[in-house]
C-alpha cells in the first residue's frame, strides 16, 4: 500500500526526508490543522463523508415536515371547521324567532342574537359578550321599557329576578309599557351555564285577554238567561251593597217596575220600597235585614217571610256571595200558603168531627152495654125466677103421677112432666148464655181426665143414641187437657147431642188425637152436613138449619152455647162439612200433662176441687199468721187445729183425744232446736204423724234441723201452693 | 468494475403518477412527454429548427440548452429566450454534446419540458465567488414549497444544476446548496469548453455568464431517478499530497516530490508524456467512507503542478485508480435504470474525461449506440455533481419515466403511512 511512496532509487536521506514530510502532511490534515484556503476540499470530503447521513436526515426531517404540514393542515382545517360552527351556531341563533343568550357557568354572557333584550333597543349596545348576569339583570329592572308591577321598585323586580334565576328552570312572562308581553325561559346547561329564551308572546296575551272577555261575556249572558229563567225574583249585590244584577220576575214580584231597577241601586232603596209594600212576616224586622246586609264578613243565610196587603206572600232567602256582595231572592209562597192554610183548617175540622163522633159512640156502646147487661140481668132473673115454679110444677106433677091410674090421663100427664123437663132444659139453656154473655161466668182452668169424662158423656147419650137406631162410639184417649170441666162438659154435651140430633142414620164418632199444642177431640157424624153458607150462621142462637126439626129436639141454642163457651176457655172451634156426607166438630184443647200421678196444676186452689178432708195441726205462734193460715187450709176443706206452740198443742191432742193427720209447724230461728225437738216428740208419740216445718230462718241450722227429723222445710214467706201440694201428698187419695 | 447509482431519488419516492387522464392521454399521444432538439451549433437558424422539434413551444414550462463552444452562444440563449417565451431558458456550454445519436459536437442540445408534466423554478447565481448562500437555501426551500403547494398531486422532484466549469467553485457552491435542497435529488454538470478550458458559460436570463451557476428545481407527475456512476476501481497505490494550493485546485508535491513527476513515476510514464488522455487512463480517486471519489487531473501545469478539477488539499491520500471494461459498464447502468420501466428520456452529465477515454479506446461508437438507444441526451462536462458533492469522471444524470396508473399514493398519503 505504502511501498509506492517512495521512490527506491532515492538515497535514504532522501527517502526519510521525503517519509518525514509525507508524515508531517498526513499529521496535519489529520489534525484538520489546515488553513482556509483548504476549505473547498474539507467542504466536498463533509459532503462526502455524511452524504447519506444528510440525506437520511433530511428524508427524516421532510417526513417529520410532511406531517407537520399534515398536522397544520388539519388544524387549520378544525379552525376552519370550529369558525364554520361557530358561524353556523351564530347563524342558527340569529335564525330563531326568540331572543336567545348563552350565559356560561361564571354567569357571564357568552353570546346572544340580536332578538335578545328584544323592545329594550337601548339596552343592545350593552348585550356583548362578557357582561354578567347579574349586570344584565339591573339593566333591564332599570331599563324605561319595563312595566314594573305596582308597588315593584326596579331594585326588588332584580332581587327577585335573581332569585329566580337560582332555579334549575325558570318561565315567567314579563310585562313591558305598549302592552307588550315577553316570556322568559331559562334552562340550564349541562356545563352549569344559563340559556336564556325571550318571546314575545303580545299577540298571545292580547288573544287570551280577548279570549277571556269573550268568555265573560258569554257567562254574562249565560248568568242572565238562567237568572231569567229562575221562577223566583233575584237580585245581587256588591260588596257595596250596590245593585249588580235582577231578573223581570222581581218587579213582578215586588210590583216594581222593572224600569226602576237600575245597576248600582242601592239596596237600602229597594228595602224601603219593600217596607211599604210588605208586612215583614215572623220573627225579623226590616231594620234586622238591614243589619244583615250591612255586616261584613261571613254572614249566616237569612229566610224570611214577606206579605202584601193584598194577600201576597213572598219568602225572602239573602245569602252570602263569595265576593262578598249577597244575592237575594223572592219566592211566591202565596199558593203554597193558602193551600197550608187549607189544610191545617181541614184537619182541625176533622178532628172535631172524630171526637163528637167518639163520644156518640161511647154513649151508644154504654148504652147498649147497659142493655146487655139488663137484658142478661132479666134472663138470669127471669130464668131464676121461672124455675122455682118450673120446679113446684114437676113437684106437683110427680106427686101426681101416683095418683094416677094408667090409662089415658097418665099419658097426659107424662106428657106435662115431659114438656116442663124441656121447659127446664130450655131455661137451664138461657141461664147458660146469659152467664156467658155477661162476661161474669166463672172459669176455672184445671187439668181434666178428657177420657173419664167422655165415657160419663157417652152413658149419657147412649139411650139417645139407640132410641135413633144410631151408633154411638168413643175412640179412648189417656190424655188430661187443661180447661174447666163444666164448660168443656156442657160444650161437649151440647156438640154430641148436636151430632145425634142432626143425624138419622149411621152413628157418630167422638176421638182426640194429639197436636203440635195439645189435643184435638173430634166429633164426627154422617148427617146431612152443612152448607157452607150455612157454617157461620148455627152458631148464632135460636138457629136451627132443620126447621122440620121439633121443638123438642131444641131450641137452637146448644151450638150458641158451644161457640161462646169456646171463645170464654180460649178453645178454637172449627167445623168441616161436607153436604150428605156428615160433619166433624173440633175442638183444640191444651194438654195438661198426666193428671193421675202429678201434682195438682197450679191454679188447683182456684179450682175448687175439695182435698180430702185431713185434720191439720198448725203450731204457729204468730196469732194474725196462725189465723191467715187457718183460713187458707179451711178454705181447702181442712180441719184445723191451730196452736201458739208445741206445748199447746200436745195438750189440745190431748183434750180433743184424737190425733191430727198432719202437722204443720213453725219454728222460729230463735229456738229452733227446741221447737223442732218437741215437734219430733210431737211426730215421735202420734207415729205416724207427717210433719212439715215451716221457716223464717234460712241458716244452715234451720236446714240442718229438716234433714236430722227428715221433714219437708218451707221457707218464708210462704207459698201457698207448696203447703197444699204438701198437704194433697199426705192424703190418702188422689185429687181427681 | 463499479457502479453507482445515485439513490437520492428511489423508483419508490419518484413513482410517476398522472396528473390528470387527459394530460396522460395527451402524453402518450405525442410518444414521448419531454422533447428534443438538436441544431447544428454554427446554423443559423439553429433556435428556429429547436423550436421546431420541441413544437408546441408554447405549452413548454422549460427548455434546457447544452450548447457547444462553437456557437454564438450568447446570440443563442438571446433568440432562444425570446423564441421560446414564456418558458423559462437556461443553459450552458458544453465539451461536447450527447444527442440522438449518442457522442456528438457543434450542436446545440434543447431539451423540453412540458408544464403538462412539470413545473420549474429557476435559482441564478450570478457570482460563484460572492453570493449569499442563505439567502440562496431560502429561495429553494420557498421554490419547492411553491411547487409543493401548486402541484401538490406530483411526486417527482429533481434538481438540475449547471455551472461555470472553471470557476473552481463547485465543491463550495454543492455544499452551500445541500441545505436548500431537502430530499431532492441534485445534479448537474460543469459547463465545458471544448477541450480548451478557456471559457465556459452558463445561460440564463437570455445571457451567457461565465462565474455563474443556475438551479433549475423541477416538479413532474413523471417518475424521477438521479444516477451517478463510474467504472473505475482503486488500486493499491496511494499517493500523498504534501504540497498543493487548494484555492487553485494545485498539487505542488505529492509524496513530497513534484507532483507530475511523481504521478509519473508511479505510472511508470514520463512526466512529460503526461496527457489528457493519460489523466483519463489512470485517475486518482480519494477513498472516504468506503467510497471513492475520482479527483480528476485537468492538466500538467508548466510548473510541473498537477491541475485537479475538484477540490485537493494537503494531506490527501490519492489512490489510483483504474478503469474498467467501459461500455460493459455502461450497459449495465442503463439496463439498469430500464430495469423497472423504460424512462422516457434519460438527461446526461457525462465527464468529458470519460469522452476522451472512450475516444482513446476506440469505444465511441458503442457508447453512443447504448446512449442513443436508452435515449440519453445531455453533454460532456468538466466535473458532475450529485446531491451536495463536486465528483469527476462520471456519468451522472436523471431518468425520466412516464407517469403510471400504477401507484395511487400520494405523498400526503405516504406521510401518514409513515406516520
Amino acid at each position: 500500500m505504502v511501498q509506492g511512496l517512495i521512490d527506491p532509487r532515492d538515497t535514504l536521506e532522501r527517502q526519510n526526508e521525503k517519509l518525514l514530510k509525507i508524515a508531517a502532511t498526513l499529521m496535519r490534515r489529520v489534525e484538520q490543522d489546515t488553513d482556509s484556503s483548504g476549505l473547498a476540499y474539507a467542504q466536498f470530503e463533509r459532503a462526502a463523508l455524511l452524504e447519506e447521513e444528510v440525506r437520511n436526515r433530511t428524508r427524516d426531517l421532510e417526513r417529520t415536515l410532511d406531517l407537520l404540514n399534515l398536522s397544520n393542515a388539519k388544524l387549520a382545517e378544525a379552525n376552519r371547521e370550529t369558525e364554520a360552527a361557530r358561524a353556523n351556531l351564530t347563524n342558527a341563533i340569529e335564525a330563531v324567532q326568540e331572543g336567545f343568550a348563552l350565559f356560561n357557568a361564571q354567569d357571564v354572557l357568552v353570546m346572544c342574537n340580536s332578538r335578545f333584550g328584544m323592545h329594550m333597543p337601548d339596552l343592545r349596545d350593552q348585550l356583548q359578550p362578557g357582561l354578567r348576569f347579574d349586570a344584565y339583570v339591573t339593566l333591564v329592572s332599570q331599563n324605561p321599557a319595563l312595566a314594573l308591577p305596582p308597588g315593584t321598585t326596579a331594585a326588588d323586580w332584580a332581587l327577585r329576578r335573581m332569585t329566580r334565576h337560582q332555579d334549575r328552570s325558570v318561565m315567567f312572562n314579563v310585562r313591558l309599557h305598549g302592552d307588550l308581553w315577553m316570556q322568559i325561559s331559562e334552562h340550564r346547561t349541562p356545563d352549569g351555564g344559563t340559556v336564556i329564551l325571550q318571546t314575545d308572546v303580545t299577540d298571545i296575551m292580547r288573544l287570551q285577554h280577548q279570549e277571556r272577555e269573550r268568555l265573560l261575556d258569554d257567562q254574562a249572558r249565560l248568568i242572565r238567561a238562567t237568572l231569567e229563567h229562575l221562577n223566583q225574583g233575584v237580585c245581587i249585590f256588591d260588596t257595596q251593597r250596590r245593585l249588580l244584577g235582577w231578573n223581570r220576575l222581581l218587579g213582578d214580584l215586588l210590583a216594581i217596575p222593572v224600569g226602576r231597577f237600575r245597576l248600582g241601586s242601592r239596596f237600602e232603596t229597594i228595602l224601603i220600597r219593600l217596607r211599604e209594600d210588605f208586612d215583614f212576616a215572623g220573627n225579623i224586622t226590616a231594620n234586622e235585614v238591614e243589619t244583615w246586609a250591612k255586616q261584613d264578613g261571613h254572614r249566616p243565610a237569612l229566610t224570611f217571610d214577606i206579605q202584601n196587603p193584598a194577600g201576597r206572600v213572598l219568602t225572602v232567602f239573602m245569602q252570602d256571595m263569595p265576593d262578598g256582595g249577597f244575592v237575594i231572592s223572592f219566592t211566591d209562597v202565596t199558593q203554597e200558603r193558602q193551600s197550608a192554610r187549607a189544610m191545617s183548617e181541614a184537619k182541625e175540622t176533622l178532628e172535631q168531627r172524630v171526637l163528637e163522633r167518639t163520644l156518640e159512640l161511647e154513649d151508644a156502646l154504654a148504652e147498649a152495654e147497659r142493655a146487655n147487661a139488663s137484658k142478661s140481668r132479666f134472663v138470669a132473673a127471669a130464668s131464676h125466677d121461672l124455675l122455682q115454679p118450673l120446679s113446684a110444677a114437676k113437684l106437683f106433677v110427680s106427686a101426681l103421677d101416683g095418683e094416677l091410674p094408667t090409662g089415658a090421663p097418665r099419658d097426659t100427664l107424662q106428657k106435662a112432666a115431659n114438656a116442663l123437663d124441656s121447659v127446664e132444659t130450655l131455661l137451664e139453656a138461657l141461664l147458660d148464655i146469659s152467664r156467658l154473655d155477661s162476661g161474669r161466668a166463672q172459669v176455672h182452668l184445671a187439668p181434666v181426665d178428657l177420657n173419664h169424662l167422655l165415657q160419663q158423656l157417652m152413658e149419657e147419650m147412649r139411650p139417645m143414641a139407640e132410641s135413633k137406631g144410631l151408633r154411638l162410639r168413643l175412640r179412648p184417649t189417656d190424655h188430661a187437657v187443661l180447661s174447666d170441666i163444666t164448660y168443656l162438659r156442657r160444650i161437649l154435651q151440647n156438640l154430641l147431642s148436636n151430632a145425634l140430633r142432626h143425624t138419622q142414620t149411621g152413628g157418630v164418632l167422638v176421638g182426640a188425637r194429639a197436636t203440635r199444642n195439645g189435643l184435638r177431640l173430634e166429633i164426627w157424624d154422617t148427617g146431612s152436613g152443612i152448607a157452607e153458607a150455612d157454617q157461620t150462621r148455627i152458631f148464632g142462637e135460636f138457629q136451627r138449619l132443620n126447621a122440620t126439626a121439633s121443638a123438642a129436639d131444641g131450641m137452637g141454642l146448644g151450638l150458641a152455647i158451644v161457640d161462646r163457651a169456646c171463645a170464654l176457655l180460649g178453645h178454637p172451634l172449627s167445623l168441616r162439612s161436607r153436604l150428605g156426607r156428615g160433619t166433624v166438630f173440633a175442638v183444640d184443647l191444651p194438654r195438661a200433662g198426666n193428671p193421675q200421678p202429678s201434682p195438682p196444676p197450679r191454679h188447683a186452689e182456684r179450682s175448687g176441687e175439695p182435698l180430702s178432708k185431713l185434720i191439720v195441726l198448725l203450731v204457729e205462734a204468730d196469732t194474725d199468721l196462725r189465723e191467715a193460715l187457718s183460713l187458707t187450709m179451711e178454705q181447702w176443706g181442712m180441719d184445723v187445729l191451730a196452736c201458739a206452740n208445741p206445748a199447746e198443742a200436745q195438750s189440745l191432742i190431748d183434750e180433743i183425744g184424737l190425733p191430727p193427720d198432719v202437722m204443720v209447724a213453725d219454728i222460729p230461728p230463735t229456738e229452733c232446736p227446741a221447737t223442732a225437738r218437741a215437734m219430733a216428740a210431737l211426730q215421735d208419740k202420734h207415729a205416724p204423724l207427717p210433719l212439715c216445718l215451716i221457716s223464717a230462718g234460712r241458716g244452715p241450722q234451720t236446714q240442718a234441723v229438716a234433714r236430722q227429723l227428715n221433714v219437708p222445710l218451707l221457707a218464708k214467706p210462704l207459698n201457698p201452693e207448696h203447703l197444699r201440694r204438701f198437704l194433697v201428698a199426705q192424703s190418702p187419695r188422689a185429687i181427681p | 468494475m463499479t457502479t453507482r447509482s445515485a439513490t437520492a431519488a428511489a423508483p419508490v419516492s419518484g413513482t410517476p403518477r398522472a396528473a390528470n387522464p387527459s394530460l396522460s392521454s395527451l402524453a402518450a399521444a405525442s410518444g414521448q412527454i419531454v422533447r428534443t432538439g438538436f441544431a447544428p451549433a454554427h446554423a443559423p437558424d439553429a433556435v428556429d429548427q429547436l423550436a421546431q422539434a420541441l413544437h408546441p413551444v408554447a405549452d413548454l414550462d422549460l427548455v434546457v440548452l447544452f450548447v457547444s463552444p462553437e456557437a454564438d452562444v450568447a446570440q443563442v440563449i438571446a433568440s432562444a429566450t425570446e423564441r421560446f417565451g414564456p418558458a423559462q431558458v437556461v443553459g450552458c456550454t458544453t465539451a461536447g454534446e450527447i444527442g440522438a445519436t449518442g457522442y456528438t459536437d457543434g450542436e446545440i442540445i434543447a431539451i423540453g419540458l412540458p408544464r403538462s408534466h412539470f413545473a420549474s423554478r429557476i435559482l441564478r447565481i450570478e457570482d460563484l465567488s460572492a453570493y449569499d448562500p442563505q439567502a440562496m437555501i431560502d429561495a429553494m426551500i420557498q421554490n419547492r414549497t411553491e411547487m409543493t403547494r401548486t402541484h401538490s398531486e406530483w411526486a417527482g422532484e429533481f434538481a438540475l444544476l449547471m455551472v461555470d466549469g472553471l470557476s473552481m467553485r463547485e465543491d463550495t457552491l454543492t455544499a452551500d446548496l445541500a441545505p436548500g435542497l431537502g430530499p431532492v435529488p441534485l445534479f448537474g454538470g460543469s459547463a465545458g469548453d471544448g477541450t480548451d478550458f478557456a471559457s465556459t458559460h452558463v445561460l440564463f436570463d437570455g445571457n451567457a455568464r461565465q462565474n455563474a451557476a443556475v438551479v433549475v428545481q423541477v416538479r413532474s407527475s413523471c417518475g424521477i431517478r438521479v444516477f451517478n456512476t463510474d467504472h473505475l476501481r482503486p488500486t493499491q497505490q496511494r499517493m500523498v499530497v504534501t504540497g498543493a494550493n487548494p484555492a487553485q485546485r494545485q498539487v505542488h508535491e505529492i509524496n513530497a516530490e513534484p507532483a507530475a513527476r511523481e504521478y509519473a513515476r508511479l505510472l511508470g510514464k514520463d512526466p512529460e508524456q503526461l496527457t489528457s488522455f493519460t489523466f483519463a487512463a489512470h485517475p486518482v480517486v480519494v477513498r472516504i467512507g468506503g467510497k471513492h471519489h475520482v479527483r480528476a487531473i485537468r492538466k500538467v501545469a508548466d510548473n510541473g503542478d498537477l491541475m485537479f478539477f475538484s477540490a485537493i488539499d494537503e494531506g490527501v491520500v490519492l489512490t489510483l485508480a483504474q478503469s474498467q471494461d467501459m461500455v460493459g459498464h455502461l450497459s449495465t447502468a442503463l439496463s439498469d435504470l430500464t430495469r423497472q420501466q423504460t424512462p422516457d428520456i434519460i438527461l446526461t452529465c457525462d465527464c468529458v474525461l470519460r469522452r476522451i477515454e472512450a475516444q482513446q479506446k476506440q469505444l465511441s461508437p458503442q457508447i453512443s449506440a447504448l446512449l442513443a438507444s436508452h435515449r440519453a441526451v445531455g453533454f460532456c462536462t468538466y466535473g458532475e455533481q450529485v446531491n451536495s458533492m463536486h465528483v469527476n469522471q462520471t456519468l451522472t444524470g436523471v431518468a425520466i419515466y412516464p407517469p403510471t396508473e400504477l401507484t395511487t399514493t400520494t405523498a400526503e398519503e405516504k406521510a401518514w403511512s409513515r406516520a
